[in-house]
């Protein structure tokens, strides 16, 4: 009972720390956008480093539409629309194995530890 | 003649192995160290005929023909030995004999070393199957080779992936260590002591050969950034983060007993991981930069050998995995905290796993293709490393086994940080910055504080607080280059305007345009002067085209402000305009220098014995 | 007895896995938008300055994005021109392009399109444009099939 309790003293910051990450993590500018928009000619690179036509072509596009006031998000979601989620390099959430992984893999070896390795009562 | 004498030198090695095996079988070792060292030395002799082919651009090697060219400089003919893939597998074969002789002076059991020998007979093998570099073709003289890709042409690139593999292979001794430590039952304190140096030495090339690949990413690809999630700088993280974990579990192994089988099992990932990454690159499954023109048969024997290997793992883990509970300390102790600092990279490494093969894994079973890139990274990073830092902080003076006094500086220390931290917040109004800086102040301030005190001081404490000390440091520069960087597209027109007004006051100014010709490459490059006024910046950024494939290249010019660096690449060049991409990156250096720091930091702990 | 089956299973399905991992590499990637823009009959033809006609365009159709720079778009030139001569409606987007270098470059190799629209890239990005030469099979207003890079004679042999 005792040691549990210690775990959850030692668990609380880390929660905390999580819960800020989460809920601060959004890109709010158009160069930090780029950045996660990948150039499908050019293997691995995102848009916002790529200097071919495709790439400039989709940065201009994306600039007009942002100019024009609509929001990254709704551009966002027209982009995967045509040209699937592949374009992106921020996978949608619904993919829970992988955006759940770090902490379920915590989890597990959180609960693995405490079967296998025995703490000893603090007095 | 090369080709044959090559080929002949390979099958040599080869029958000299099976030997040294029904030998082994029948127990009759006459003398098994020299003949160990015998198949060693043999199976260094390929390679370095591999390289004097190149040096001497010797046209009868299909493998010669296709990665060099005769105008190359000599420099660069030598290095395209390892450019290729066939080239880069034997210098892979080199390593682990190479490691294997450098190991052999140090502990002789036959048992261990017969596990490195086979390995190495894997990949022999794999070389004669297929990728083979000692292919003969009929010479030609008007053969002047196909030339070795332009953007390799860097000294970074040269010693890049030499040191890259001499930190994946230097974990081969871990992991026959493991292997054989877990096969006998048998722990020795000597063993773990020597599994300890020798991860530590792959450790440094490992830390050495990301940094490099990285600082060559930086300086030769012209994108500005210095960490692309790239699957391939992923999977040479994969290894690091593992050894990382190793290096921290086999202090406990070794100071208090603990933790050994955790260890054990643990170094023999390490090697998984490593292999496993060069399966990948090779195999042409991921997308990425640095993609091979491969062919099936390739991955197919890789994948045969990773399977052979993490099977071999797995038998190990399993009858291992009834004897874990042996282990047992008191939960504020350093034991337990340097097995939460095991726990945290070792999810670190099994996040960045996931994330490299997650598209895989989405095209084959859910049927879309979806990207995992910088955006996933960071937030699974951020998630995982923050608590590591924080805690990074009071560790290591918390003691072994039992920790009996309290720490009354805690609480000030991290009511300071978070002062600190919204002060930040405050000023700069940037969340990761603020959020970087609340976790590394009390790492600075702990550290500082710790020199003072009557702590227990010699080298390995010192190395060990250098170490961390620059982790610190390099989170500071990484996240401020990050979120404080701005990009500036200049479009210059060579009549009207040669000056252009950047957004910190300053102006940009075009000087002149140069092309020169060089020995296989021409260069087209522009001045560029940022003044202030008073004090003046010169930038030179070219492109270059080179001999024979006419490929374009981009280099990058930079210049220094303290730790801060303008970085300039030519965006465009036309008959009447230049298009100049400048970035401003604000503590790059600090990030630079606190790799460095770390690379001495695990060179004083290898060092300090001798 | 059970421990040392189970080992060699493991390393086997291991091994069998993998190996269909790695032969089974499918190329669907059919998630992006399969409905033909409607900019393309919102956007003047550069020729006669009307809009198309879609009724004129009969069920199929072609939609090929083309640029004077673009160099393997001179090599599946030939292709476009035979379609034409057997009466195959294909429409040509001029994407990001130089008018001058445009109408030479129609001078000079011929013009294998029922109608040209000039593009500023709009309507490549509507479409998903990858990259130039990128040719599009429409029926009823459905992409059926898009091919990226040059056409061969083998992609168009059954409309011939």
């Amino acid at each position: 009972m005792k040691i549990s309790k210690s775990i959850y003293k030692l668990i609380i910051p880390f929660l905390i720390i999580h819960i800020s990450v989460i809920s601060f993590a959004g890109v709010n500018e158009l160069s930090d956008y780029y950045k996660t928009i990948r150039c499908l000619v050019c293997e691995g690179q995102s848009i916002q480093e790529s200097d071919t036509e495709f790439a400039i072509n989709l940065k201009e596009q994306i600039q007009k539409k942002y100019n024009s006031g609509i929001p990254i998000k709704e551009i966002n979601q027209e982009l995967i629309k045509i040209y699937g989620e592949e374009i992106s390099f921020d996978p949608p959430k619904n993919h829970i194995l992988l955006w759940g992984m770090p902490l379920i893999v915590l989890i597990i070896i959180f609960i693995f530890i405490r079967n296998k390795i025995r703490f000893f009562k603090r007095v | 003649m090369i080709s044959y004498l090559g080929n002949s030198i390979i099958y040599i090695s080869l029958v000299l192995t099976i030997l040294f095996y029904i030998n082994l079988l029948k127990k009759v070792i006459p003398s098994t160290t020299s003949s160990l060292k015998l198949i060693y030395f043999i199976n260094l002799i390929p390679f370095g005929l591999l390289i004097y082919a190149f040096s001497i651009s010797d046209f009868t090697l299909l493998n010669v023909v296709e990665n060099s060219y005769v105008d190359d400089p000599f420099f660069y003919k030598v290095t395209s030995a390892w450019g290729s893939h066939e080239g880069s597998i034997l210098l892979w074969v080199f390593l682990i004999n190479l490691f294997g002789v450098f190991f052999l002076y140090k502990n002789q059991t036959v048992e261990i070393h017969k596990n490195i020998l086979f390995i190495s007979t894997l990949f022999i093998l794999y070389v004669i199957v297929s990728s083979n570099p000692f292919i003969y073709v009929e010479a030609n003289e008007n053969v002047l080779g196909l030339g070795l890709n332009p953007i390799l042409q860097h000294f970074l690139f040269v010693i890049h992936p030499p040191t890259l593999f001499l930190g994946y292979i230097g974990l081969i001794v871990p992991f026959v260590i493991s292997a054989h430590m877990l096969v006998n039952k048998k722990f020795s304190e000597k063993l773990f002591k020597e599994m300890l140096i020798w991860s530590k030495i792959s450790w440094f090339f490992l830390t050495g050969g990301i940094v490099l690949g990285s600082y060559w990413a930086y300086s030769e690809l012209g994108w500005g950034g210095w960490w692309f999630w790239d699957p391939v700088e992923n999977i040479s993280l994969i290894p690091w983060l593992l050894n990382t974990a190793l290096i921290h579990s086999l202090q406990v192994s070794i100071k208090s007993n603990q933790l050994k089988l955790w260890s054990l099992n643990l170094g023999l990932y390490c090697f998984i991981a490593s292999v496993f990454g060069t399966f990948l690159v090779r195999s042409n499954l991921i997308v990425s930069v640095h993609s091979f023109a491969t062919d099936p048969l390739r991955g197919l024997f890789l994948i045969i050998i990773i399977a052979y290997l993490l099977a071999m793992t797995v038998r190990l883990n399993i009858k291992s995995i009834s004897n874990f509970n042996e282990d047992s300390f008191d939960l504020i102790s350093r034991e337990s905290f340097l097995l939460l600092n095991n726990i945290f990279f070792i999810c670190s490494a099994l996040v960045v796993f996931i994330g490299t093969v997650y598209p895989l894994f989405s095209e084959m079973i859910l049927k879309t293709s979806v990207s995992v890139g910088a955006p996933y990274y960071n937030f699974a990073f951020n998630l995982l490393l923050a608590p590591l830092i924080l805690f990074m902080a009071f560790a290591p003076q918390i003691s072994w086994g039992k920790h009996e006094k309290k720490d009354e500086q805690i609480p000030f220390i991290i009511i300071f940080s978070l002062l600190v931290c919204l002060v930040s917040y405050y000023f700069l109004n940037n969340f990761y910055f603020a959020l970087s800086v609340f976790i590394t102040v009390p790492l600075f301030l702990k550290s500082i504080l710790v020199l003072k005190s009557n702590f227990n001081k010699n080298i390995s404490f010192y190395s060990q607080w250098l170490a961390h000390m620059s982790i610190g440091f390099f989170i500071i520069a990484a996240v401020y280059t990050e979120q404080f960087d701005y990009e500036e597209n200049l479009l210059f027109e060579k009549e009207s305007t040669n000056e252009i007004k950047l957004q910190n006051n300053k102006t940009a100014i075009i000087k002149n345009i140069k092309d020169e010709k060089f020995q296989n490459y021409q260069k087209i490059s522009v001045d560029l002067l940022i003044s202030d006024g008073q004090k003046e910046k010169e930038l030179s950024p070219s492109k270059n085209i080179y001999q024979p494939s006419g490929q374009v290249t981009n280099e990058v010019s930079t210049t220094n402000n303290l730790f801060s660096q303008y970085y300039a690449t030519i965006s465009t060049i036309e008959s009447n305009k230049v298009g100049i991409n400048l970035v401003y990156k604000p503590f790059i250096n600090l990030l630079w220098l606190s790799a460095i720091m770390l690379i001495f930091s695990i060179f004083l702990s290898v060092v300090k014995k001798r | 007895m059970k421990r040392n089956l189970l080992l060699p299973v493991v390393g086997l399905v291991v091994l069998v896995v993998s190996v269909l991992f790695y032969f089974n590499q499918s190329t669907n990637k059919n998630n992006s938008r399969d409905e033909v823009s409607i900019l393309i009959f919102k956007t003047p033809d550069f020729i006669n300055n009307k809009l198309i006609n879609e009724n004129t365009l009969g069920e199929f159709y072609i939609v090929n994005f083309f640029a004077s720079w673009c160099k393997p778009c001179l090599a599946e030139h030939p292709l476009l021109m035979e379609m034409k001569k057997k009466g195959v409606k294909i429409i040509g987007i001029n994407f990001r392009d130089d008018e001058e270098n445009f109408k030479e470059w129609i001078n000079e190799h011929g013009n294998p399109f029922e109608y040209i629209l000039r593009d500023d890239g709009t309507i490549a990005y509507e479409m998903g444009l990858i990259g130039v030469p990128e040719t599009f099979f429409i029926l009823n207003k459905i992409i059926q099939k898009k091919i990226q890079g040059p056409l061969f004679y083998e992609d168009i042999e059954k409309y011939l």
